[in-house]
């Protein structure tokens, strides 16, 4: 924990420190950026944009674990669809996500549907893939077991083989979130009229720098919140029975 | 209800690794009568068969040629087989998202054991096994010999006829191993089973076993019965004789199987 605060601490300075070296309009430094965020907030609809970024992201990722998870899955219990399917994950992972959300505009139109389903289906083969990888290493000795003691496929499925890909699931949720936010933002940029990314590229073509700035930290300070304080402890509840591992 | 287990003209095959290669028969016709509540422990070389053989007496792979019957029932090619069991791997295989107790709990879902006599069932077993302190624990947080005992229990408490045991003491150290195998023979005195239990050890078949069936090449090479009357004392020189026949009987299949994989 103190080493976590002392290199925010030291981030912070190296900041303020270069913020010196240059001009404002190319670098603000941290106090500038905090207090147009803090104005932004006083007089401005940042709120409205920010829920309508986190909505998109909630979405995506929503839709992204929708598609990724059971293709995922499937692949790692299943040597036909490992096969068949990998060679596929690999062509949807190379795609640029500028290109599902150039695609998804012109299919489905200038809307939030559209949004959503690029944002989706950019992340859903890193997800697959994440979950590909987990599966392959559950512990099928337990199938045995279970089947020795009459349990059902139902049975094994939801309580052998689930309990085991949850932590899988759990990460790529996490590891899920940090893709989806990034492509959110650039599918606001392309396509929509509000959120975080509309704004950033709004104030980018104004040349304002501090604005740029000080959406870039909120909406890196939201990220880290959900990350670290909410998916975290959700973890470690969910996860109390695994033997202590310390890093 | 007669719990013993006629195995006829048992064989089972794998297919050969390469197009065009042999098949690979673990199994090779082999008959067994084990007699209801009878001790039987199954001796052999790696590789003779044994894990296959329970592998279809459990049910877990039913596609075998030959005949497998718990007293006149006979194993069907699906469903749930015509007997309860219990079975202790040589690993404990517990659910490491489950405390101890809800491991139990876990086999007696699955189990037709009535609700309101699981309390009863597990109080007897944890008792017995003295893992009573321990039933809200996780398995991370027992040692080998405590998971192992766990792994008995759950395996007791679906009450089966038989109980099918495969090298359940060899990961345990031998101190372990001693009392878990009297503890063994002492449930069983008390609840009566059909067990089939497996080992490369010829003392412990010898100490624990009715009789000693040594296999060899998917065949039965020899059956030693075990006479010394019981209880037994583990240090009993009786036992000892016995078991040096055992062992030299082992020694035997085992060089024959040798030789045999040489030639092909």
């Amino acid at each position: 924990m103190l080493i976590k605060v002392g290199s925010m601490i030291a981030a912070l300075l190296a900041w303020l420190g270069l913020s010196f070296l240059f001009p404002e309009t190319v670098l603000p430094g941290p106090w500038q950026t905090i207090q147009v965020l803090a104005d932004n907030f006083a007089n401005g609809d940042i709120l409205s944009h920010l829920a309508a970024t986190l909505g998109r992201v909630l979405g995506g990722l929503v839709l992204a674990m929708a598609v990724g998870i059971p293709v995922g899955v499937l692949m790692g219990v299943n040597r036909l669809a490992e096969k068949t399917l990998d060679v596929w994950v690999m062509v949807a992972l190379t795609v640029p996500s500028l290109c599902y959300a150039i695609f998804a505009f012109i299919w489905i139109g200038l809307n939030e549907t559209a949004a959503i389903v690029a944002i989706g289906l950019t992340s859903a083969p890193s997800i697959a893939i994440n979950l590909w990888e987990g599966v392959k290493n559950i512990d099928t000795r337990l199938f045995q077991m279970a089947r020795v003691f009459n349990a059902s496929r139902w049975v094994i499925i939801r309580r052998v083989l689930f309990p085991q890909v949850l932590p899988y699931i759990m990460a790529s949720l996490r590891f899920g979130l940090g893709i989806v936010w990034k492509i959110t933002v650039l599918v606001e940029l392309l396509g929509r009229p509000d959120g975080v990314g509309f704004e950033l590229f709004y104030w980018y073509q104004l040349g304002n720098m501090q604005q740029v700035l000080a959406w870039t930290l909120l909406f890196t300070l939201v990220m880290l919140f959900i990350e670290l304080v909410i998916l975290q402890n959700l973890e470690r509840r969910m996860f109390a029975w695994r033997p202590e591992v310390r890093i | 209800m007669d719990n013993g287990i006629r195995i006829q003209g048992l064989t089972k095959s794998f297919p050969a690794p390469r197009k065009g290669g042999a098949e690979h028969r673990v199994l090779n016709g082999l008959d067994l009568t084990i007699g209801d509540n009878e001790f039987v422990c199954v001796l052999g070389p790696s590789g003779c068969g044994k894990s296959t053989l329970l592998n279809t007496l459990s049910g877990l792979d039913r596609d075998y040629q030959g005949e497998i019957r718990f007293g006149a029932r006979p194993m069907t090619r699906a469903g749930k087989p015509p007997v309860r069991m219990g079975y202790l791997f040589q690993d404990p295989r517990l659910l490491p998202w489950l405390s101890a107790e809800r491991n139990v709990d876990f086999a007696l879902e699955n189990s037709n054991v009535p609700r309101h006599r699981w309390a009863e069932i597990k109080d007897h077993y944890f008792q017995l096994t003295g893992l009573q302190a321990f039933r809200g624990h996780h398995p991370h947080e027992l040692s080998g010999g405590m998971a192992q005992r766990l792994a008995l229990v759950r395996a007791l408490a679906v009450e089966p006829d038989v109980l099918f045991m495969d090298e359940p003491f060899s990961g345990l150290d031998e101190l372990t191993a001693r009392r878990l195998r009297v503890d063994l023979l002492d449930i069983w005195r008390r609840t009566g089973k059909t067990i089939v239990f497996i080992t490369h050890n010829s003392y412990e078949a010898t100490f624990l076993a009715d009789r000693v069936v040594v296999l060899s090449q998917g065949r039965i090479r020899r059956e030693i019965p075990v006479t010394v009357p019981r209880p037994r004392d583990y240090d009993d020189p009786a036992l000892f004789a016995v078991s040096k026949e055992v062992s030299a009987t082992f020694i035997a299949a085992a060089e024959e199987a040798e030789r045999a994989r040489a030639q092909s």
